[in-house]
């Protein structure tokens, strides 16, 4: 992405239609101020949980890990608890918006599904810290960012292998990934279609997978006939980008950088509880765990944006089409309800990915430039 | 402690006639004939009994004696079909058979209880499906483009009865454990019967302890429960997603346990005795997955350990040391523990069908009832003993008689002297 480029000031209705940019901004707002609202609800949570939850260990006859682990889950397990009307609100807006197709029982048979997910990753989580405690005691920190970074490598490659709902991709998108793949000077990779179209609305895309599991994920709410060849080309090309120049690569040396001070802040608040040694410290280190990510989430959120815009840059580069891809953004808003203008803080606190303005004049920006 | 309304007396010498036995279910067809007809009455009657004490607080006294005979006669009946008894029974519910039942007298029950009858016996129905295997599906996969369910099976009544019907044919005895397990079943139907048929309010009670079985345990296998009752209603609730990381301890373990049991098997082929390193290994996993099941099922509270260590539990099972083991029986394991593998999976319908109501208690009162929590342990305690003789923690065969440890005096008869019973 050139160092010089200045995007241009676009109507973001332009092309959208006023009422379906109203509606964008009504509907993003309302998950807004949920999302805020749940996040201080499970703070609160974890709060008092971080200062009551240690009377848990008489729960459990297991040794040093074992109790730590329950407490762990115990935690999530409230915070899970303090979660339910916030995603039943938002799931409520979701439906009202049609964007979510699924039911309320296939929803909480999820939420169930994600809280047994949340469970294991809590105690592989706690069983390596608090492993790694017991011989390191309060430098634990140090030598669990590198294995927490292995850990993110191995999942990043596994995570193309665990996704069910996958079927093979037309033909032609092959061709098309092949022919890019020459433009920006990569190794062609494997696309297949997410079907997830039982469940949402929503169109997405995702590149994932490491060397030999390198996968770009469409889901079949792309190919459904909403988004002529052109915008599809436009997606394709912009999550070969993030393979083409090692995103996720990027995205985990980012994560294990964020670790450091994150893990080193839960070493040093859980350090008056003995340290995370020891199963009473869990709560607290749950509690600054959370309040941690949520405090860097911003600048991990900013990183990202700047992985997306080279992905777009790219894209428009690659397929030289830019009127498809301010058709795709404008879609995203008519679809999905994107708000293509949030909040300056907002967006500076929340937004992975640029906002739709934002793409649009970049598609705009790269036009001028080329001609 | 008042009297229960339903007493069971058992007389019975465990002989038995091998011609009755082999025919036993086709001599029992003029009963059962006799029964559907007797049945049919019954349920009219109970309708009846439940307006009257529903009008005036007690049952009428002639509709109490016609239904606690039917209750007698069905008793006698099916402990006929499914041996506990060696005898053919009259069709009148004479007193004095091997399998007896006695009632108490006509009581007064509140008018709430009775009018809800129905719904309150929802759980017990539950539990009583497990002994006579009628109530539970099993999906078991796809036939063309339908999905099929196999129905029925599996109930600890049929299963106890079908495997003791081999041995009576061939020994002429039925196995203690074996009729012990069907009178406990045929105990419960008949205080179930009893509640549903509005001749008592007293709840039909599923604890062991309260079947008067007639064999005395020695097995080296224990099940040592120290539990308070208590439960935490966090822990409750996420039950089954919290022992997740157990699940996957498990598996892992398992995979070892197999390659370590095989191994264990050749040395105690030649040596005839485990090695006790491998002993001590296999010993740890049938304690580990005796916390890990009571845990899931709500047998116990706390979270447990990972290791299996001895005494670390509240519901603990007492393993014996390495011991000498015979040959034969280390040779033909897998094969003999069949039937004790039959009847363990019989068991364990008790023991989820117990969780689940146990959950519901466990939620709402912050206890688990102790009758449930008994039940479970008598599961996990057969369930300790088949993992101990199928991992050759010991050549003892388990034993499937309801009772928890080795009780001091238990009503019944002696066996005969100079006979060996058959113990199963």
């Amino acid at each position: 992405m050139p160092d010089d480029l200045v995007l241009p000031e676009v109507d973001p209705a332009s092309g959208i239609g006023a009422g379906v940019v109203e509606e964008a901004e009504e509907f993003e707002s309302f998950l807004r101020w949920s999302f805020i609202a749940s996040q201080l609800a499970a703070l609160a949570v974890l709060v008092v949980y971080a200062r009551r939850g240690t009377r848990f260990i008489r729960e459990s006859a297991a040794g040093r890990i074992g109790t730590g682990m329950l407490l762990g889950m115990l935690g999530l397990a409230l915070v899970w608890l303090s979660q339910l009307p916030f995603q039943l609100l938002e799931l409520w807006w979701l439906r009202r918006h049609d964007v979510w197709k699924a039911g309320y029982l296939d929803w909480f048979v999820e939420r169930w599904a994600l809280l047994a997910a949340e469970f294991l990753f809590i105690c592989l989580w706690l069983l390596i810290t608090m492993a790694l405690a017991a011989r390191f005691r309060s430098s634990w920190w140090l030598p669990a960012v590198p294995v927490f970074a292995g850990l993110a490598l191995l999942f990043a490659f596994l995570y193309p292998y665990l996704v069910v709902d996958q079927r093979a991709a037309p033909l032609e998108l092959k061709r098309d990934v092949a022919r890019f793949a020459e433009r920006q000077d990569t190794e062609p990779v494997k696309v297949v279609v997410e079907e997830t179209s039982e469940l949402t609305s929503a169109p997405n895309a995702y590149a994932t997978g490491l060397g030999p599991s390198r996968r770009i994920f469409l889901w079949d709410t792309l190919l459904d006939g909403r988004f002529d060849d052109g915008q599809v080309r436009v997606v394709l090309a912009h999550e070969l980008a993030h393979h083409a120049r090692e995103h996720i690569w990027k995205g985990i040396a980012w994560l294990a950088l964020l670790l450091l001070p994150l893990l080193g802040g839960v070493a040093w608040l859980t350090a008056r509880r003995g340290g995370l040694y020891q199963p009473r410290a869990v709560p607290l280190a749950l509690l600054a765990l959370v309040a941690g990510s949520l405090l860097l989430s911003p600048l991990d959120n900013a990183v990202s944006r700047e992985l997306e815009a080279e992905a777009d840059w790219i894209a428009l580069e690659t397929t030289r089409d830019p009127a498809a891809a301010r058709a795709l953004f404008r879609d995203f808003t008519r679809e999905a309800l994107e708000d293509p203008t949030p909040p300056h803080w907002a967006y500076q606190a929340l937004a992975t990915h640029p906002s739709i303005a934002k793409r649009i004049a970049m598609a705009t920006a790269w036009e001028r430039r080329k001609r | 402690m008042a009297e229960p309304f339903v007493r069971f007396t058992v007389t019975d010498d465990f002989r038995r006639s091998r011609l009755t036995v082999f025919f036993r279910l086709l001599l029992a067809i003029p009963h059962f004939v006799w029964w559907v007809l007797w049945s049919i009455a019954a349920a009219l009657a109970a309708i009846a009994n439940w307006f009257a004490t529903l009008v005036t607080g007690r049952p009428p006294s002639a509709l109490h004696r016609f239904l606690t005979a039917y209750i007698r006669y069905s008793t006698h009946l099916f402990a006929y079909v499914n041996l506990a008894a060696n005898p053919y029974p009259a069709f009148t519910p004479a007193q004095g058979y091997p399998v007896d039942v006695e009632f108490g007298e006509l009581e007064r029950q509140r008018r709430w209880v009775t009018a809800l009858r129905l719904f309150l016996a929802v759980p017990a129905l539950l539990l009583a499906a497990v002994f006579e295997g009628s109530g539970f599906g099993a999906w078991s996969g796809y036939e063309g483009d339908e999905k099929s369910f196999a129905w029925g099976g599996g109930g600890v009544l049929l299963v106890a009865a079908v495997l003791g019907w081999f041995v009576s044919v061939v020994r002429g005895r039925m196995p203690f454990g074996f009729r012990d397990v069907v009178v406990y079943g045929l105990r419960y139907l008949a205080e179930l019967a009893s509640y549903l048929f509005v001749l008592t309010e007293r709840y039909p009670n599923v604890d062991p302890v309260a079947t008067p079985v007639s064999a005395q345990s020695d097995h080296p296998v224990r099940l040592t429960v120290a539990d308070d009752l208590r439960r935490s209603r966090l822990t409750v609730f996420f039950r089954l997603l919290l022992a997740l990381p157990h699940f996957v301890w498990f598996l892992l373990w398992s995979i070892a346990v197999f390659f370590a049991a095989f191994v264990t098997w050749i040395a105690t082929l030649i040596t005839g005795r485990p090695p006790q390193a491998l002993h001590r290994f296999l010993s740890a996993y049938v304690r580990y997955s005796t916390h890990l099941s009571a845990y899931v099922a709500l047998t116990a509270n706390p979270f447990p350990g990972f290791t299996g260590a001895a005494g670390s539990y509240p519901v603990d099972p007492e393993l014996p040391p390495p011991d000498r083991q015979h040959r034969l029986v280390t040779g033909f394991r897998l094969f003999l523990a069949l039937p004790a593998l039959v009847v363990s999976g019989a068991l364990s319908g008790l023991l989820f069908v117990s969780a689940f109501l146990g959950w519901f208690a466990s939620l709402a009162l912050g206890r688990m009832p102790r009758s449930l929590r008994e039940a479970q342990a008598y599961a996990l305690r057969y369930s300790a003993q088949v993992s101990s003789y199928v991992l050759l923690v010991t050549d003892r065969y388990a034993f499937s008689a309801p009772v928890l440890e080795a009780p001091e005096q238990l009503p019944g008869p002696e066996p005969p002297p100079g006979e060996t019973p058959a113990v199963a």
